[in-house]
């Protein structure tokens, strides 16, 4: 056993020099290039919205390096991400969040995606007082908690669909409506839940199912078997990309009517062109669309934006990827006001953004969200066999009208 | 003998100043350590399980999973009430003064030793009468249920997950935190490589080794393999649960699956960081964890993206040419250093006699 003893002290020493000549600790700012961290869920069960929002801020990089990059006491600075894979798990985001600031000496923090991860990563980038500009965190407890050094370019989680009961209020004539929910049991899904709850408290609906869904969702037949029996007037599902797949697949399966449907992540999981007439009328809560009026001098309008994406990485950009590119504008604009690349004036900087990009105006409040914004929805429409996101409300950038009720499955070709 | 002992002394001692002076020579790296820490805890007391017993279990990320839920709640609920703090996210509201963090961290990880311990004694006396396929499905079952079931809790914040009590304000000092967590970690390794030393030099080892050779032989020398098989587990939750309050206090986030029982994860990781090293020794864990953490730091970065591939990979290449794990090879290659004496006569005469 001594031997062996031996064996392993001689294996510990040779990782101890190992790591004393690699303790070498990067710069902040490296040469001419600005270097920004992010972990962020290349593989697990957000990879497909992680590698949006890794797109979204790739897209952003390129274009402020090829257009001149960031001015900082006269001096042209590049952006620089040094990326790692949180695999969709908190826990090895809070790790690698700590990693990137201590050991490879990241001074600035581009958020990871999903509420759950930023949740994790929050209170490291807190502690060393880094700061962060996160796209893709909207639980509404992440803006409650006093925390300094967070900035979201998004609307908070409980604003997605609170505007769809309004909307179904409407329709029915000013009276409170049956609603039938199902989401994800995890922190951003059920944020949007609160977000139901006040609004249903609000305008005197009532909840007539309140289910919970599973993590790594893929089916919710339990569900919609109840809607079935019970017909609400309103069916509220969120649970990410996996969530607005499996509702749309089983409901046109079971062929569940139901007059009004509305969901989050249509276009992150590209509803309309996996799922073409089936998912048609679906209303869904976005933070952004190409449609709208927004425009900025590095990347135009959304629409024109959208173009470049799609040429780009071969598919039309979820708001997921709009908002991680907002994201580096930000940090940008933070840097040249700030003229300094100390972190505190950046972050002071931060506190007073006051701007408009391609994907909405941003200023952010108290708690570090951004209250500039209004939450979209659009609903998705069909002519023939192409499908499309219409927006709907709010009515300032509404190109189509709301189309209620759904008709039922007997009726629809 | 003297001598062994005191050779063994001098390593130890080395062990221990080294683990002591980790935290300020790689003071950037010491999340990683404490990771490290209660990794090796979680191979040690698998190894108690799978290697010593033989009853290969994917439960033990039960006890882990309870001893961090069971840590931060206390270390709330001594305070201020539960609910509101996981209804509000905690933090602004309701925030703990240096005394009340360290006196909630203490009695909260008193609890979650204790708690699951005796969890496993009461779930120990139902399950573990199953044997081999059986046993190891059925502890698999008890982690994801588990998790789905604090998913659903509201109390301990349910899906929105649960916020531990940051680190106390009035500690200035930015790395204060990462050292006490290291040091709690390192205690709790120390700790346990003593209870488990102790245990390889007592007859209570001799009797799971029985048990994992053949049970029902050791049933009918009279032993009484139950109670022994249900001390065996309770053994494992003590220290399973201690370093899931640790963990849990170290993230700040606990996510009931994906943090708390991340039985795809850390239940996984503990078998296979026990039979990389070899399962049934001493030390195989202790160098299966850290070969494997230092496996994971080191190269998942470098392949982003297909690191799980390399797992994979890594898994099958262990399974296929180091079945008895690298202590296994080790014996196998250099007997004599063992200890193992092979009688070079005897051992051409049996071949011969073939």
């Amino acid at each position: 056993m001594n031997k062996i003893a031996k064996l392993f002290v001689t294996f510990i020493s040779a990782i101890t020099l190992a790591l004393v000549s690699f303790t070498s600790s990067f710069a902040k700012v490296d040469g001419e290039y600005i270097v920004l961290g992010s972990a962020i869920s290349l593989t697990g069960k957000y990879s497909s919205n992680g590698v949006h929002t890794q797109n979204g801020y790739n897209m952003a990089v390129d274009r402020i390096n090829k257009m001149g990059g960031v001015e900082v006491q006269g001096k042209k600075y590049k952006f620089e991400i040094i990326y790692y894979d949180d695999e969709s798990n908190p826990k090895r985001a809070a790790q690698l969040a700590e990693r990137l600031i201590k050991q490879d000496g990241v001074h600035y923090m581009l958020g990871p995606y999903s509420s759950g991860l930023t949740k994790a990563i929050a209170p490291v980038t807190e502690k060393y007082k880094i700061p962060m500009v996160e796209a893709n965190g909207a639980s509404r407890s992440l803006f409650t908690k006093g925390y300094k050094y967070l900035f979201a370019v998004l609307s908070p989680a409980n604003q997605y669909l609170e505007v769809a009961i309004d909307l179904a209020v409407e329709k029915n004539g000013g009276k409170g409506v049956k609603i039938a929910q199902a989401f994800e049991q995890d922190a951003f899904s059920q944020d949007v839940r609160l977000g139901i709850l006040d609004a249903a408290k609000r305008t005197g609906s009532e909840i007539i199912i309140d289910d919970k869904l599973p993590k790594e969702l893929n089916d919710m037949a339990a569900t919609l078997a109840k809607v079935k029996a019970v017909k609400p007037d309103v069916l509220v599902v969120s649970g990410h990309t996996k969530g607005a797949l499996t509702a749309i697949r089983q409901i046109s399966e079971m062929k569940v009517d139901v007059p009004m449907l509305a969901m989050t992540h249509c276009d992150a999981a590209k509803l309309s062109k996996q799922h073409g007439k089936k998912s048609e009328f679906a209303l869904c809560a976005s933070q952004w669309h190409k449609n709208l009026s927004y425009k900025d001098k590095f990347f135009g309008s959304g629409k024109k934006y959208a173009k470049d994406f799609q040429k780009e990485f071969g598919y039309d950009p979820p708001y997921q990827s709009a908002e991680s590119s907002a994201a580096l504008l930000v940090f940008k604009d933070a840097f040249e006001r700030a003229n300094s690349f100390d972190r505190d004036a950046v972050r002071d900087a931060l506190v007073d953004t006051e701007m408009q990009t391609f994907y909405g105006n941003i200023k952010f409040g108290p708690g570090g969200q951004n209250v500039a914004k209004p939450m979209i929805l659009f609903q998705v429409r069909c002519k023939g066999d192409d499908c499309e996101n219409r927006v709907v409300a709010p009515t300032k950038w509404a190109s189509d009208k709301f189309y209620h009720p759904i008709p039922k499955w007997s009726e629809r070709s | 003998m003297e001598k062994v002992k005191q050779k063994d002394l001098i390593l130890y001692s080395c062990l221990i100043i080294l683990g002591l002076a980790a935290p300020y020579l790689f003071s950037a790296f010491k999340v990683q350590l404490t990771y490290l820490c209660v990794l090796i805890v979680l191979a040690m007391t698998w190894n108690l399980q799978g290697g010593e017993m033989g009853y290969n279990t994917f439960g033990n990320i039960l006890f882990y999973g309870l001893g961090m839920y069971l840590t931060a709640s206390v270390q709330v609920g001594m305070f201020f009430p539960l609910a509101e703090w996981t209804e509000s996210g905690g933090e602004k509201t309701f925030v703990h003064t240096t005394a009340q963090y360290f006196q909630g961290i203490g009695v909260g990880l008193l609890v979650s030793a204790i708690v699951p311990a005796v969890i496993a004694g009461a779930i120990g006396y139902a399950i573990l009468g199953l044997r081999g396929h059986y046993f190891a499905i059925c502890t698999l079952g008890l982690g994801i249920a588990a998790g789905e079931i604090a998913g659903g809790i509201e109390i301990i914040g349910a899906g929105q997950g649960f916020t531990t009590p940051p680190f106390p304000a009035e500690i200035v000092d930015t790395e204060a935190r990462g050292k006490f967590f290291y040091f709690l970690s390192f205690a709790l390794l120390v700790g346990t490589f003593i209870f488990v030393k102790y245990i390889y030099g007592s007859r209570f080892r001799l009797i799971l080794n029985a048990i994992r050779d053949n049970e029902d032989k050791a049933e009918a020398m009279g032993i009484q393999t139950m109670k022994y098989k249900i001390v065996g587990w309770m053994c494992s939750a003590f220290f399973c649960g201690l370093a899931g309050g640790i963990m849990g206090g170290l993230i700040g986030y606990i996510d009931s699956t994906d943090v708390a029982f991340d039985g795809r994860e850390m239940g996984v990781f503990m078998v296979l960081m026990a039979i990389l090293g070899g399962k049934g020794t001493l030390w195989g864990p202790v160098i299966g964890a850290t070969l494997f953490h230092f496996f994971k730091e080191g190269l998942w970065t470098l392949i982003l993206g297909w690191q799980y591939v390399a797992l994979g990979v890594l898994i099958v290449v262990i399974v296929v040419y180091f079945p008895e794990g690298l202590m296994g090879w080790l014996r196998e290659k250099y007997p004599e250093r063992f200890g193992e004496v092979i009688d070079e006569k005897d051992r051409k005469a049996q071949v011969e006699l073939k």
